[in-house]
């Protein structure tokens, strides 16, 4: 069956186009090549953003899969052939967290975690192969006396989040409820997913919008590689009888090819790509090989997309030019770039974004409203930058050679150039918007807690209430080496005998045991002696100071660590009575930044281990030049009990989806600006390529070399000095409007310099990095034509 | 052996590009203001012999002496310092920079050499009007014909006075008119200024504008001993 007349002809002339971008030897080749690299590129980048949310999907399913205990109802877990008691004996190591836990089952055939094939026996442990190599080099000697179990398997991929994850369970055969440890009798838990805060996801939206358009922007750019010639050969083919049309289509067939061998290679390098992360952590980017897999309609979206935009960027290019048979008539001098049509667009984007939404109340169709208003302000830049560098590069006058070979080239062919820096000037634009962005909303996400890391900056925390163990904690810690001192506390709670149980605390005060050193710390004490309690009031609580005066009257009669006033507890009061004499004493802020409010005693006064529901804490203040003292205090807190919680203080701290989401969105622009680099140099090469007759010859009349060098230079940096003062204003422009829809002021108006330093610094590399293949098409072999 | 009086000679030139020969013990001189036509087929080595002659390219093998010195002990830097000084080129293609208006093309070589740009346009004004296309001095090259911008390339070529001036097929990519015309403008214009020309080409017609002509083939010269 034959194709309809039109049709194939339309077909035949596609086909032409890919001959041409096939045929023509190494020349053409080169430039398909550049083309598909170009592309290629670009496709990596959209491949990698398409696959996020399989991203964080499968490493959250993995990681909720191996859970214990969250999530769960409070329902008791009876004992079983599958059941089992566990503890959690996660810790931090040097700056790295080491997760895990001591499972001790209670029948034949326990629950089997993910990634793992045989539930480790008592004294024996499997670990991920990260922990394993780490237990088994120098810098994990500290880490192997803190889990100093015998290894016998591995946890293998599907128990662990990524490559780097330092995982491990650990058999015991003396963990008991008594002391800490949970039954279970199966793995998984399923976490509620938190709603994002609505600033957040519009600054995902920004950032999506801010790193995704440069690279748009780039694939227009390389489908336009090799545009000279390969108008000249279409005008060859005018002179053989092509019409405009069939010209038109032949080009697009040649953009095509270029194209879709763009669209495979990204597919290579994409493939490349995420292999990377089997071996190096990418700015804290963790996950397996295979998690990095695009959702399927987006990767559809981005296979259809682009090829055609590739034809779409063709044709419109080509609408400038007329293909004559004997040339190509856009030799002549350029009509002039006109602004009118080209404001519209950012203005639109201004407008949309100044009738959008607040942020704190945005919806679906708010979201899509400031998507697209920051799309329109950003393309707008794009639209405005070739005006720009027109409108300025023509009053530029004289100066020596290589300026006015730079200037003359720049006033005839400015198209070029602006194309190429348009990318880093949306990247650097978007950048500033968004560092504008989360800078100014950044108080809303942190929180100051008031911790005085000089007094304490570690704390630890027993899983199991224990009076007893308070003492050992004082003591062990205090000859840790390294440790200056430690405030070490037993907390629990007191009612007036008389007074009804209240699990909501009601009627409670809070109580708490230590020796007279550690509550100095919590209270102002003029005096203090073994045998003495305090009533401490000034706690910052009205309602905690209020109760105090209420319940706590000196000579009153209580209950302490009553376990009924704990929801399921039952009655173990144990009864003391306040002296009538007691002072009353105002509180000070504690080391984690926190105020006591309450009853303050020490052993002499009720000994701490008749208190059962009490929980047991220590604030302790560390040399920090002592090396590794950190991890020195939890090998000791591990060996008091391996459930012991342990953290530092932080005098700020911040919202972890906050933090999660900046650091994501400083990664990927990190990686964006990288790649809009790489991209821009095989940009360079391929003008440098289409001129190297032209820069054999100027060498043939003696030029020096630096002289072309330096035109090089002044090429490319004067559009790039235009392209960043217009993204640094429109940068900050967008920046204001975006915390304008947050009711935020701009903080900082300075935060420009670092992303114009970092826009100066790609394209200094860039020209640096062109340098050599310049040097080489400067040789005279150029010249030769046979 | 360099010939008595010649200003640039070469002798036994030999260069490969790879596994082919272009030149296979090739020799040429000429003398101050003489022209000789290098004449041969296409891939016979005589565009890769004016190369080596103009210090463009270096010959694996054979001596090269201009004005009494041996130009391929030269460095790089001293054999393009030559050429911006001492040489001119007329090529069939590629010549002018597209950016450039003519009369910046033509005073390109001047303003390489330190020239002020008044006084290198103010000189290039005048070679255009010798080479009579001084009405498209402010015109770029993509909007003259091909004749004009030939013209326009050999002003460029003489703008500096060479000494010598090397033509590769400067008129292969025009019509017989405008190459004849060119001829006799460049021909004139290097007999008024003194300078030895190279003139290389595969036509007769062109050639016929020499004092004298020398065949390559196979890499290999032959001088036609006829002096016209």
């Amino acid at each position: 069956m034959s194709l309809p007349g039109p049709l194939s002809g339309r077909l035949r002339d596609l086909g032409l186009g890919v001959r041409f971008a096939v045929s023509g030897g190494r020349e053409g080749w080169t430039r398909t090549l550049l083309t598909a690299i170009g592309v290629g590129i670009g496709v990596l980048v959209l491949l990698g953003a398409a696959s996020v949310p399989t991203f964080l999907h499968k490493g959250n399913a993995r990681e909720h899969a191996r859970m214990l205990g969250m999530g769960s109802s409070g329902e008791h877990v009876h004992r079983s052939d599958h059941s089992f008691l566990y503890v959690d004996v996660s810790s931090q190591y040097r700056s790295d967290q080491v997760s895990g836990y001591l499972l001790r089952p209670d029948g034949a055939h326990p629950a089997l975690p993910p990634g793992v094939d045989k539930v480790p026996g008592p004294g024996e442990m499997v670990v991920s192969p990260a922990l394993r190599k780490l237990l088994a080099s120098p810098e994990g000697r500290l880490l192997k006396e803190r889990y100093d179990y015998r290894v016998v398997g591995t946890v293998h991929d599907a128990g662990l989040t990524s490559p780097f994850d330092l995982y491990l369970y650990a058999g015991s055969s003396t963990i008991d409820t008594a002391h800490g440890a949970h039954r279970a009798d199966r793995y998984g838990a399923y976490l509620r997913p938190q709603p994002l805060n609505p600033v957040l996801v519009v600054m995902v939206v920004l950032a999506c919008v801010v790193l995704l358009v440069p690279v748009a922007v780039f694939i227009a750019t390389a489908v336009r590689f090799g545009g000279e010639r390969r108008d000249r050969r279409l005008a060859a083919l005018r002179l053989v009888g092509a019409d405009a049309r069939m010209t038109r289509r032949t080009a697009a067939g040649e953009a095509l090819f270029g194209t879709l061998l763009g669209v495979a290679l990204g597919g290579v390098f994409f493939l490349g790509a995420r292999q990377i992360l089997a071996h190096v952590q990418i700015w804290g980017l963790q996950g397996f090989p295979a998690d990095v897999t695009p959702m399927p309609a987006l990767a559809a979206l981005i296979l259809l997309a682009v090829p055609l935009s590739a034809v779409a960027v063709t044709l419109f290019a080509l609408r400038s030019v007329t293909i004559e048979p004997l040339g190509v008539v856009r030799s002549s001098r350029p009509r002039p770039r006109r602004l009118w049509w080209r404001l519209p667009v950012p203005a639109a984007g201004v407008a949309l974004l100044l009738t959008a939404e607040p942020v704190d109340a945005v919806d679906v169709l708010g979201l899509v409203h400031i998507a697209a208003g920051v799309l329109l302000s950003l393309l707008g830049l794009v639209l405005v930058l070739p005006w720009l560098v027109e409108a300025a590069v023509r009053r530029l006058r004289g100066g020596p050679v290589p300026w006015q070979l730079a200037v003359r080239r720049l006033q005839l062919h400015s198209g070029g150039a602006s194309r190429a820096v348009a990318g880093i000037s949306i990247a650097v634009a978007g950048g500033i918007a968004l560092q504008m962005f989360t800078v100014g909303i950044d108080a809303d996400f942190r929180k100051t807690t008031g911790a005085d890391p000089k007094r304490a900056q570690f704390g630890a925390l027993a899983s199991y209430p224990s009076g007893a163990l308070a003492q050992r904690m004082v003591d062990d810690f205090g000859a840790t080496k390294g440790v200056k001192k430690v405030i070490g506390t037993v907390e629990s709670w007191a009612r007036p005998q008389r007074a009804k149980a209240d699990p909501r605390g009601a009627t409670t005060v809070s109580f708490t045991v230590g020796s007279c050193g550690s509550l100095r710390e919590l209270a102002h004490l003029s005096s203090c002696e073994n045998g003495d309690a305090f009533r401490v009031t000034e706690s910052h609580d009205a309602q905690q100071d209020g109760r105090l005066q209420k319940l706590a009257r000196p000579g009153t009669r209580l209950a302490v660590d009553d376990g009924r006033d704990l929801y399921g507890g039952t009655a173990k009061p144990v009864l003391w009575t306040l002296p009538k004499d007691v002072p009353t004493v105002a509180s000070r802020r504690a080391p984690d930044g926190t105020y006591f409010g309450g009853i303050l005693a020490t052993p002499g006064a009720i000994d701490p281990s008749r208190l059962h529901n009490a929980t047991t804490s220590a604030e302790i203040q560390v040399d920090e030049s002592v090396p590794d003292v950190y991890d020195l205090v939890r090998n000791t807190a591990f060996r008091i009990e391996p459930g012991m919680r342990t953290w530092n203080f932080r005098d700020v701290q911040r919202d972890q989806q906050y933090t999660s989401i900046r650091s994501g969105v400083f990664t990927a622009s990190a990686l964006t600006l990288t790649l809009i680099a790489a991209a821009m140099l095989v940009s360079q090469i391929e003008q440098l390529r289409e001129r190297r007759r032209l820069l054999s010859v100027l060498v043939a009349y003696g030029t020096r070399r630096s002289t072309l060098a330096w035109s090089v230079l002044w090429q490319t940096a004067l559009p790039v000095v235009l392209a960043l003062a217009l993204a640094v204003a429109g940068g900050l422009g967008l920046g204001r409007l975006m915390l304008g829809m947050a009711h935020k002021p701009v903080t900082d108006w300075g935060l420009w310099l670092p992303l114009a330093g970092v826009g100066l610094a790609s394209v200094a590399t860039v020209t640096l990095l062109s340098l050599p293949p310049l040097y080489r098409w400067m040789r005279p072999d150029g010249l030769r034509t046979e | 052996m360099t010939p008595a009086g010649s200003l640039l000679s070469a002798t036994d030139l030999r260069k490969s590009y790879g596994s082919t020969p272009a030149l296979d013990g090739a020799s040429f001189s000429v003398h101050p203001g003489e022209i000789v036509a290098v004449m041969g087929p296409s891939g016979s080595g005589k565009s890769t012999l004016l190369h080596c002659l103009a210090g463009i390219v270096a010959p694996d093998a054979g001596t090269i002496t201009y004005d009494g010195r041996d130009l391929t002990s030269l460095t790089d830097a001293e054999r393009s310092a030559l050429r911006r000084g001492e040489f001119g080129f007329v090529f069939q293609f590629g010549q002018l920079v597209p950016e450039l208006t003519c009369v910046e093309n033509v005073a390109l070589p001047l303003r390489l050499n330190g020239v002020k740009r008044k006084d290198a346009e103010r000189r290039a004004r005048a070679r255009l009007e010798q080479l009579e296309v001084d009405d498209v001095a402010g015109k770029r090259p993509g909007e003259v014909s091909g004749g004009q911008g030939q013209r326009v390339a050999v002003a460029r070529s003489l703008v500096t006075d060479p000494r010598v001036l090397f033509a590769d097929e400067p008129t292969g990519a025009l019509d017989s008119l405008n190459g004849e015309r060119v001829m006799e403008l460049l021909t004139d214009a290097a007999r008024e200024a003194r300078a030895a020309v190279v003139l290389v080409t595969h036509e007769a017609r062109v050639a016929a504008w020499s004092d004298r002509e020398v065949v390559v083939r196979d890499g290999r010269s032959r001088d036609m001993e006829f002096t016209r």
